[in-house]
């Protein structure tokens, strides 16, 4: 599909500049927010003006940006976009019963908000877009770059995944019971109860066709939307012979298990049906559950082919040490929107 | 490349609930614009919109829809996608077939439902039947489950320019071999949310908007939704093809959140790369639905480019949001239909209100209905945060 090269990360860990995974940062509560972002390119008085997930977004993109200087498009997965504006604008809406409102909220409020505020920093006028396709978001902006890239094969692009708590989504999808009430990033997997804990988070992906200079490199990428096990199986298996050559072999599973024991079967059967000799790692307690932690997750497979260093808290099965090269990834969010990526040392 | 077919539409707009419903209001120079009745607000009769005559309990009727928590957004969706796969003789194995895929555009989301909205977000009750129904993507998914829809599925909101957007998704998810048929559109519903938020920026017209006049003064909020069955030469072989998606382009004004630059680089290069996408020279372009929203920026900047492209050779160009407003998510899906429409039956609808051309562009949108040859239709969609995408359909 395309070459990962420079990559940028912001989430509740040490991602940001710097990255230590070692360190496992733990929360206390059921929301688990990234760390506030200093960044001295951007003037502190547009930082405060900017919403959280436009802030995330920006913040990360500016060290690729300067790396980067060209880029043909901006390709964006959101869920939530811009949800702390959506409440304050909504909020004055009722609070002053439709009274004299300020539009700064409104403007910021839509999904587009983090996409267009980069092609405003960058003065990028190209492709600029933003999938809003709660847990197939991130799934979708990748597709439509591996599209782009078939398209205009010499085009670099920048690609992610964004999405905040803000108060909107944390309290609906509380209500929805996708939160657990109490619980720690530390005994995530053990809770045996429904729901997770929220997170947050931007990773940035700088992508082409180039394999210079490249760490890893995309094979495949499958969605589907079901809650039939024997369907998404049959998904799986066709992924697996489709994509992966019979002298390779998957050397880790990225599980993004979630805590919630509903949808823990999902990611049994998976790994069951895989070959026994793979290690199997997750990442959730890393990050906390949101629409678009898939990206994150490929921010971290990318970062484990890079370094060839698993962090220990990550590894849930370790069978015979051997270099990482070939890491398959299944996400899936609530049961319904399942995916599939297959990464490759490049 | 593939080439890809327009095989069925569907639509509901406040001119009509079927495709014949709305070309007739159109040939017809009818308005869809008048005060707000379904939902109260504070500017129901002061300002005026293009509110579909149907209550969400007679949509629901129509619709048989019993499930709960179903937001007026989604019920536009059902309607228009309804009819559109009947239009092209989809049978439910081909719509649940691994290679359809379904590409909705939306900004409203479940937000229509402003009210009920500020009570959950805030958690105010133990949460509305609404609960899990206010993102963009839950109609996307409301589909999804009811027709079981196995192929790519995605969501798209990039503000107004949405639906042009999922249009180019889709087309280019053929192209490249992604899927073999691809549903896809735009809805949105008229929302208090919305109305305050165009209020606040004071771009809404007092009275009827009126795209390309020299007084216009803001845009009018209108609600609806528009699905097109695209599909591949081979799929699409013996069946009616009412167009074939020739160009799409999508670019970035990169100037300002809510404003487009003076010269109108985005719009500019929008409609510069569609015709490079389509091979196609300014020449060849018949007809230009354009974004026209009536707002003082959008107008002249539009007007501008196209002076900028097509020099003294303009196309003949009108704004439905004359007829119907501005549908916002939806618009670009309700304007590529109605380009389908000039298309199929070779004539040109009215453009409504416009009185004297803006002093600096001096260029008149066509104000009466005729016949006429039309090859190669231009549609453009421009949105807040720089987002411009142009879109071409061509006669078969």
């Amino acid at each position: 599909m395309f070459y990962i090269h420079n990559t940028t990360c912001i989430s509740p860990q040490i991602t940001f500049p710097e990255v230590d995974l070692d360190q496992l940062i733990s929360c206390t509560e059921n929301k688990f927010y990234t760390k506030e972002i200093p960044s001295t390119d951007i003037p502190p008085a547009i930082l405060r003006r900017m919403g959280r997930a436009v802030k995330l977004g920006v913040v990360a993109s500016i060290p690729l940006l300067k790396l980067q200087a060209q880029l043909n498009g901006i390709i964006i997965g959101s869920a939530n976009g811009g949800m702390e504006d959506c409440i304050k604008f909504l909020n004055q809406i009722i609070d002053y019963e439709e009274g004299v409102l300020t539009p700064t909220n409104f403007v910021q409020s839509t999904s587009n908000a983090i996409a267009s505020q980069l092609g405003f920093i960058s003065k990028n006028q190209g492709y600029n877009i933003t999938h809003v396709h709660r847990g197939l978001a991130f799934e979708n902006a990748v597709l439509d770059v591996a599209m782009l890239l078939q398209e205009n094969p010499k085009h670099t692009y920048l690609l992610g995944g964004i999405d905040e708590i803000a108060d909107y989504n944390f309290n609906i999808e509380y209500l929805c019971g996708y939160i657990k009430k109490n619980s720690s990033n530390l005994d995530l997997y053990n809770s045996k109860t429904s729901g997770s804990i929220a997170g947050e988070g931007a990773a940035m992906f700088v992508i082409n066709n180039k394999h210079e200079g490249a760490v890893s490199e995309l094979k495949a990428l499958k969605t589907i939307h079901t809650t039939n096990e024997k369907e998404l199986v049959n998904v799986f298996e066709k992924f697996i012979n489709d994509n992966l050559p019979e002298n390779k072999t998957i050397d880790l599973f990225l599980s993004g298990e979630n805590g919630d024991i509903r949808y823990e079967q999902y990611y049994k059967t998976i790994e069951s049906v895989m070959n026994s000799n793979v290690s199997i790692a997750h990442y959730k307690h890393l990050s906390g559950e949101f629409q678009t932690a898939s990206a994150f997750a490929l921010w971290v497979s990318n970062y484990i082919i890079q370094t060839q260093k698993l962090p220990l808290n990550m590894l849930k099965k370790q069978t015979v040490k051997k270099n990482i090269n070939t890491i398959l990834l299944y996400n899936n969010y609530q049961g319904y929107q399942h995916s599939f990526m297959l990464l490759e040392k490049a | 490349m593939a080439k890809v077919f327009v095989t069925g539409v569907g639509i509901i707009t406040s001119l009509g609930d079927s495709f014949e419903a709305n070309r007739e209001g159109l040939k017809e120079g009818q308005c869809g614009l008048g005060p707000l009745k379904n939902f109260s607000t504070k500017y129901a009769n002061s300002l005026l919109f293009g509110e579909i005559n149907l209550s969400d309990t007679q949509l629901k009727d129509l619709l048989n829809v019993k499930e709960s928590g179903v937001s007026r957004t989604s019920l536009l969706a059902l309607h228009a996608f309804n009819q559109a796969i009947v239009d092209a003789e989809l049978s439910m194995d081909k719509i649940s077939n691994a290679a359809t895929a379904l590409i909705i555009a939306n900004t409203v989301g479940g937000m229509c439902l402003t009210d009920e909205l500020y009570k959950d977000a805030n958690q105010k009750n133990f949460g509305s039947e609404y609960i899990a129904s206010y993102d963009c993507a839950a109609t996307t998914v409301f589909l999804q489950k009811k027709f079981n829809i196995r192929g790519v599925v995605n969501t798209i909101n990039t503000a107004c320019s949405s639906s042009a957007n999922a249009i180019m998704y889709g087309t280019r998810l053929i192209k490249n071999g992604y899927a073999e048929r691809v549903i896809v559109g735009g809805t949105d519903a008229l929302a208090k949310f919305t109305i305050n938020g165009f209020n606040s920026l004071h771009i809404l017209s007092s009275g009827l908007c009126a795209p390309f006049d020299n007084n216009r003064n803001g845009l009018n909020l209108g609600e609806g939704a528009a699905f097109l069955v695209l599909e591949t030469e081979k799929n699409s072989l013996g069946k009616k093809r009412y167009a074939e998606v020739t160009g799409y382009a999508n670019t970035n004004d990169a100037f300002h959140p809510s404003t487009l630059s003076e010269n109108g680089t985005g719009p500019f290069s929008a409609m510069e790369k569609v015709l490079e996408q389509a091979s196609l020279k300014p020449s060849d372009i018949d007809f230009i639905n354009t974004h026209g929203t009536g707002t003082e920026n959008n107008d002249v900047v539009e007007s501008k480019a196209m002076i900028r492209l097509f020099k003294d050779k303009m196309p003949a160009f009108t704004s439905t949001k004359s007829n119907i407003g501005h549908t916002l998510g939806a618009a670009g899906a309700i304007e590529a239909v109605y380009c389908i429409l000039n298309i199929l039956h070779q004539e040109i609808y009215p453009s409504l209100n416009f009185k004297e051309p803006i002093v600096d562009t001096n260029l008149i949108p066509e104000q009466r209905y005729y016949e006429t040859e039309l090859k190669n239709v231009m549609s453009n969609s421009f949105g807040f945060g720089g987002n411009c995408s142009s879109l071409i359909f061509s006669k078969v």
